[in-house]
């Protein structure tokens, strides 16, 4: 039978064999003192448990883990040999086509948004994944972790004021931060009204007032620079005024926010949003003007979408090919992923509709090719609809005429750009023959609305989710989404400004 | 969120350290600290237009966790075999009946200023098994040792964090750890 310290890890592990449980059991009756043992085993268990770290390149592990099969000269050697039929590629392809390189693409961004709880801006508000260019944001309340590019993560508790000003510097005139600076990310620079915080790979927490300013070394080392007076350096568990009396203090890390803390606070608050959303579901889908909702919480592994409109009886369950399931806005909301050619949703919107509204959350991994199916009619012609998004970035609702007549393109201005990538996205259309216009949203704003020419009912017949069956003979076009989805919905009404913001809350 | 909803929020946030400390008295049952501290949230904000949020959230939030705690104990430990059951109801009374509860709010901070100052296999062992989610047989296998040597020395690690939390909370708090 295994000793005392390994039945109590075995009951922290949770895999205690039931002789070890009952030898776990007499042990506790025999001896009181090892109760008091094995509660402060459990406590410092679940304690260490919440200090594991939000970013996983923290975690060292060097000694523990097992050797690497390939050695340092393989891997030079395959690299060598990759970057010889590479280039070898390269010039047989420039100089066969002649192929002159396109102008890369450039970002202004040097950090980005990646975790936020309760997040309230008097600046424009911006969700976690948004990728941040230089400017001030101004947090009227809640925590916003923000990775700098240069490798520092800043925790800003509101209300603050944080203006980014390049990969490694930022400027705080206002409010709460801790930083976490690795070593890649030496010489993180915080401004502040009254001096210059100079990190020399550490963590730190700063307070900015009208009052004070105060800086508080919770690791490693910081350099503190002011105009009037000789640079300080601040150690591990020191403090000190910016300006003013200069005296060490003892530096206090339990006033400010952890990074490690904010994983757990976020996940909360991702939970409850996903509750929220799960309770209004039955009212969406008893919309009396709602056809079609895929919630996309059928069960992982299945092959069809459940249709949840409660008036939607004529249009059946859409059947999946190829598109794989994920995780979707939220932890534990599923999801389809759009990555191959064969990768579709197929469904049937029989008749005609004079009307229409759809919406879809949607996450764009790139814009590959010229079209990118949101959701096509099959084939095109006759009043047939097509929602997609162009290479170029645009939200396209392209209609068909009838009878040979020309069709019409309702676009809105570029809003894909690559800083969108990989986010969630909430899109929007309405066909409002009423107001003779098509409006696009996103993310519950009104983007553009685009005049209507004609307003003869639409034929939607069998129709995809990402992707497209043009019905041609001999090759069909490639207009697959590169990207997921996790909720649709199809209305043969035209939904209200309000409605659509509602949607994308 | 309206402003009520995000004020209700806050305060759970604030509070959210001596929840996990009432989860641990109430249900001292591995992994289920973090999930009642969620319910606990959920509730919390499902009933926030019910509370009055100026005075202090302690004693309610402590109610309801309790509550909560002792449900989700029940629900978790029900699963398990009879013999299992009667060691969990042993172990949950002697938590109820300790004499110092857990003083989770307070130890956690200086928590993690101890483990700055552990050895470095030490904290290697931490990283490997709390933060990595390697379970002790597959760090035996990985280190060419019994999976009992790592049971123990992991054993050995948390008597050491708990001494390091001691020294400091005597000293007077996390910034002397």
């Amino acid at each position: 039978m295994p000793d005392t310290d390994t039945l109590i890890q075995h009951y922290l592990e949770g895999t205690l064999t039931t002789a070890e449980a009952e030898e776990l059991h007499e042990l506790l009756k025999s001896q009181p003192e090892l109760g008091e043992r094995l509660l402060q085993h459990f406590d410092m268990d679940a304690m260490l448990r919440a200090t594991k770290p939000l970013v996983a390149d923290n975690i060292i592990r060097p000694a523990l883990l097992p050797k690497r099969r390939f050695t340092f000269a393989t891997v030079t050697s395959v690299a060598a040999m990759a970057a010889c039929v590479t280039l070898l590629g390269t010039w047989l392809m420039n100089a066969a086509l002649d192929l002159r390189p396109e102008a890369e693409e450039t970002t202004a961004s040097v950090a980005v948004l990646t975790r936020g709880v309760n997040l309230e801006w008097e600046s424009a508000a911006i969700t976690p994944g948004t990728p941040l260019s230089p400017g001030l944001l101004k947090l009227k309340s809640g925590i916003a972790q923000i990775e700098f590019y240069q490798g520092a993560r800043v925790l800003i508790e509101g209300p603050a004021e944080l203006q980014l000003v390049s990969s490694g510097e930022a400027t705080c005139t206002r409010g709460k931060l801790s930083a976490q600076v690795p070593p890649q990310a030496k010489g993180f620079r915080i401004n502040t009204p009254k001096g210059t915080i100079v990190d020399l790979g550490t963590e730190f927490g700063l307070d900015v007032s009208a009052a004070n300013e105060e800086v508080h070394v919770f690791k490693g080392e910081v350099e503190l620079h002011q105009p009037t007076a000789t640079m300080k350096s601040l150690k591990e568990g020191q403090a000190m005024a910016i300006a003013g009396d200069t005296a060490v203090l003892t530096a206090n890390a339990s006033s400010f926010a952890s990074l490690n803390e904010i994983d757990a606070r976020s996940a909360m608050s991702q939970r409850f949003q996903f509750e929220k959303w799960l309770a209004s579901s039955s009212n969406l889908n008893a919309d009396a003007g709602l056809l079609l909702r895929f919630d996309f919480q059928d069960d992982e592994g299945s092959r069809s979408l459940r249709n949840h409109a409660v008036n939607g009886g004529q249009i059946e369950d859409g059947s999946i090919v190829g598109a794989s399931w994920t995780t979707g806005r939220w932890p534990g909301k599923r999801a389809l992923e759009f990555r191959n050619v064969s990768d579709r949703v197929r469904l049937n919107i029989p008749g005609e509709t004079k009307t229409l509204t759809m919406a879809v959350w949607v996450r764009v991994n790139g814009l590959d090719r010229s079209f990118n199916s949101l959701f096509m009619s099959e084939s095109w012609g006759d009043r047939k609809v097509h929602w997609q998004i162009t290479r170029d970035g645009k939200v396209r609702l392209g209609i068909a005429g009838s009878h040979g007549a020309h069709h019409a393109d309702h676009d809105t201005p570029v809003l894909f750009t690559p800083e969108r990538f990989g986010r969630w996205t909430h899109l929007a259309v309405v066909f409002d023959p009423a107001a003779k216009e098509v409006r696009h949203y996103a993310n519950g704003e009104l983007l553009t609305r685009s005049p209507l020419k004609t307003i003869e009912a639409l034929k939607i017949g069998i129709a995809e989710l990402g992707n497209w069956n043009d019905r041609r003979t001999g090759g069909v076009a490639i207009r697959h989404l590169s990207g997921a989805m996790d909720e649709f919905a199809l209305w043969d009404r035209a939904l209200s400004d309000s409605e659509v913001a509602i949607l994308a809350k | 969120m309206n402003t009520h909803e995000t004020q209700a929020a806050q305060v759970f946030l604030a509070h959210h350290d001596f929840v996990r400390g009432v989860a641990l008295k109430y249900a001292p049952w591995p992994g289920l600290m973090e999930d009642i501290a969620q319910q606990v949230f959920l509730e919390f904000m499902a009933k926030e237009s019910q509370w009055d949020l100026s005075t202090d959230a302690r004693p309610l939030l402590a109610t309801m966790t309790r509550h909560i705690a002792m449900r989700q104990w029940r629900e978790r430990t029900r699963q398990q075999p009879e013999v299992v059951q009667k060691l969990a109801d042993h172990i949950r009374l002697l938590a109820e009946e300790r004499e110092a509860p857990p003083r989770y709010e307070e130890e956690i901070s200086v928590l993690r200023s101890c483990l700055q100052k552990l050895p470095e296999k030490s904290r290697e062992l931490v990283e490997l098994y709390y933060y990595n989610d390697i379970g002790t047989p597959q760090i035996a296998d990985q280190i060419n040792m019994k999976a009992d040597t790592v049971c123990r020395a992991l054993s050995r690690v948390r008597e050491k964090l708990r001494e390091c939390i001691e020294r400091s909370t005597n000293q007077g708090g996390p910034a002397h750890a």
